[in-house]
């Protein structure tokens, strides 16, 4: 693998109390290389979303702290610079695309205003901002881009309004996407359109893409690389093929095995996991999936494992080999 | 002879006023026949009035027009005041289990007010709260909790006791697994295939998530903008879609399986971004048709019979 364009190392996210600190995020460790598509999955409570605001430092501190940990971002810890980089950083270097794009916008100025004010915050003049800002909204494919700039977010549609939200990350030519479930509040149809349009541009510019997500099928089609989280920490890291084919972590495996796909019978009964995911604050020894886990052994009670190779890059965080199942 | 349990006719909902010139059909013509111990499922994307319908079914909202019938029997739609009849025999789960749910109230509580406000609180109330919560696998102890203290599963469970608690003949289930983590839906879905085998309960399963619609479904509708524009049984609709939309809808499914998106990609460059506002005389799916003819924009397709039960809503897919 190239030379990591960021490089979340060992990142521990918690709540400090007075005598006591809840750890969330328990030491996650992420490279992505230029131009790579990386898939982060998990449920809610995993931990996906704190350890992606982390990386740009948008935590809500307090009362949410970083623990320990880097993220070097070509060399630099953004952890340790001062807001000014930071700012520069933001929505510049990394761009950051949320869940409900409604609430991210203003709605009380145009759309066009918006977009531009990014881009002068980022060192564009006025001039330039307008036209930049003319071209991103044609790039993500509206219809009619002028009409989009002169509206007002309330006069959009749903689709119409994350394609402004991309349009706007990557006006200023991002070197990282992060995109946190950014179609879940799309229909189906519009969802397809915004996947493949971020997979079109990124392969015109190079731009990593860590794509947060709980679905599984948004994974297959998209990424090149998964990482799996469960109770803040990664439980699997493997390339989608291999994920999808022969996943190595038993979580990854019920996980799978719980959809209904082409295969499975009508109104047959569903793989269930059981059990709910764990309060992360309040996790006991072992592996936090035993309790949920057919393959559970005595070990998973006291120790919690590490990632473990399992060959084709491929590293699963259980004490057992998917080989003795 | 099929033992219907619902049927709909010409169901039609128009919100805002014909003076103002503002009006929106939320729904036209939806007629909807619910075979007993079966279950009828409903896809769409947001906007195609499908909760418009679980609203009408359910006697939250009266339509503009139209009729429903249960067993047989024809229900009056009021717009306002007692429907507590129609909400003996029909039923609905939310979506969002903890926005349905009272949080100043116990499970216990709960439960015991529906069936104070239906008359049903029996000698034994609280082994019927207990055989309730263990119909839908919650045991007795979970009576006391409020819904804070629940999971989402959980939650959606005491949802479910609690449409239950009625007796009811027919459930509307909108979204019930939508808004609940990936590793519990299974459990909602399989809850749900069992309760409805016991009780011999009808479901409308309403949802955009098609691949739950097509494992739970008997037969399927799609709906799009306030029209149901294809319906049949789940396989025909699924293994033989004959509208453009089905179709579309159906290549949108991501596939958890890389080879199988690796294959894809037929016809889902559809101009989504058109939002059409109005109805206009023709088909309301021809501005984003791939196969619209000049006559879709003119004439407006009605649903029809195409092979076996299998009705479709357009010109095309009608002449081939």
């Amino acid at each position: 693998m190239s030379n990591p364009l960021l490089s979340i190392r060992d990142l521990h996210v918690g709540l400090p109390h007075r005598r006591r600190t809840d750890e969330i995020v328990r030491g996650v460790s992420i490279d992505v290389a230029p131009g790579e598509k990386l898939g982060i999955v998990g449920e809610s409570g995993s931990g996906k979303t704190l350890t992606m605001l982390a990386v740009v430092r948008l935590l809500a501190t307090p009362p949410l702290a970083v623990l320990k940990g880097e993220v070097m971002l070509d060399g630099e810890d953004l952890l340790k610079v001062d807001e000014r980089r930071l700012r520069a950083v933001r929505g510049g270097e990394i761009a950051m695309v949320y869940q409900d794009p409604m609430s991210s916008l203003n709605p009380l100025l145009h759309i066009g205003s918006q977009i531009e004010e990014a881009l002068r915050a980022h060192g564009a003049s006025s001039d330039d901002a307008k036209r930049r800002t003319r071209e991103v909204l044609q790039q993500v494919g509206l219809a009619d881009p002028e009409r989009v700039r002169t509206s007002y977010p309330h006069q959009l549609s749903g689709g119409m309004i994350q394609r402004v939200m991309i349009a706007m990350a990557l006006s200023t030519s991002p070197r990282v996407l992060i995109a946190d479930e950014p179609t879940t509040a799309l229909d189906v149809t519009i969802q397809r359109q915004i996947l493949e349009l971020v997979t079109s541009l990124q392969a015109e510019t190079g731009m990593a893409v860590l794509w947060v997500t709980h679905d599984l099928g948004v994974v297959a089609s998209l990424v090149d690389q998964v990482v799996v989280m469960y109770a803040g920490r990664i439980v699997e890291k493997a390339s989608t093929h291999r994920l999808f084919e022969r996943p190595s972590h038993p979580y990854t495996a019920a996980l799978l095995e719980s959809l209904p796909g082409l295969g499975t019978a009508h109104r047959s009964a569903l793989h269930q996991i059981g059990g709910t995911p764990p309060d992360p604050t309040r996790l006991s020894a072992g592996c936090p999936f035993r309790l949920r886990c057919s393959y559970a052994i005595e070990k998973c009670a006291h120790e919690e494992p590490e990632l473990i190779d399992r060959g084709d890059g491929s590293a699963a965080a259980c004490w057992r080999d998917p080989a003795q199942w | 002879m099929v033992d219907v349990a619902l049927k709909a006719e010409q169901l039609a909902k128009i919100y805002g006023s014909r003076r103002a010139g503002a009006q929106v059909d939320a729904l036209s013509d939806v007629s909807l026949t619910l075979t007993r111990g079966k279950t009828f499922g409903v896809v769409g994307e947001s906007g195609c009035g499908k909760s418009t319908l679980a609203r009408l079914l359910v006697g939250l909202e009266a339509p503009t027009s139209g009729s429903l019938a249960i067993n047989g029997e024809q229900v009056h739609l009021k717009a306002k005041g007692d429907n507590r009849t129609l909400a003996r025999k029909i039923q609905l789960v939310f979506q969002d289990p903890f926005s349905s749910l009272d949080p100043r109230m116990t499970v216990q509580r709960a439960l015991k007010e529906i069936l104070r406000v239906h008359g049903l609180h029996r000698d034994d109330l609280d082994g019927r709260i207990r055989e309730l919560l263990s119909m839908v696998g919650l045991a007795a102890r979970f009576a006391e909790r409020y819904p804070h203290e629940l999971s989402g599963g959980q939650a959606q469970r005491v949802a479910i006791a609690r449409a239950l608690a009625v007796e009811p003949e027919v459930l509307v289930l909108d979204e019930p697994t939508s808004a609940l983590d990936v590793s519990v839906r299974a459990e909602i879905i399989n809850l749900l295939v069992r309760i409805q085998d016991e009780l011999e309960l009808t479901y409308l399963f309403i949802s955009h998530d098609l691949s739950m619609v097509r494992h739970i479904s008997d037969e399927i509708a799609v709906m799009y903008l306030g029209r149901v524009v294809e319906a049949g049984r789940y396989d025909q609709v699924f293994e033989t879609p004959l509208h453009p939309y089905t179709l579309a809808l159906e290549q949108a499914i991501p596939v958890p399986d890389p080879e199988h998106e690796r294959t894809r990609k037929v016809l889902s460059e559809a101009p989504a971004h058109v939002q059409v506002a109005k109805a206009t005389a023709g088909c309301p799916y021809a501005p984003r048709c791939p196969l619209a003819e000049p006559i879709c924009g003119e004439v407006a397709p009605v649903l029809q019979e195409k092979s076996d039960g299998h009705r479709v809503s357009c010109h095309v897919a009608l002449r081939h």
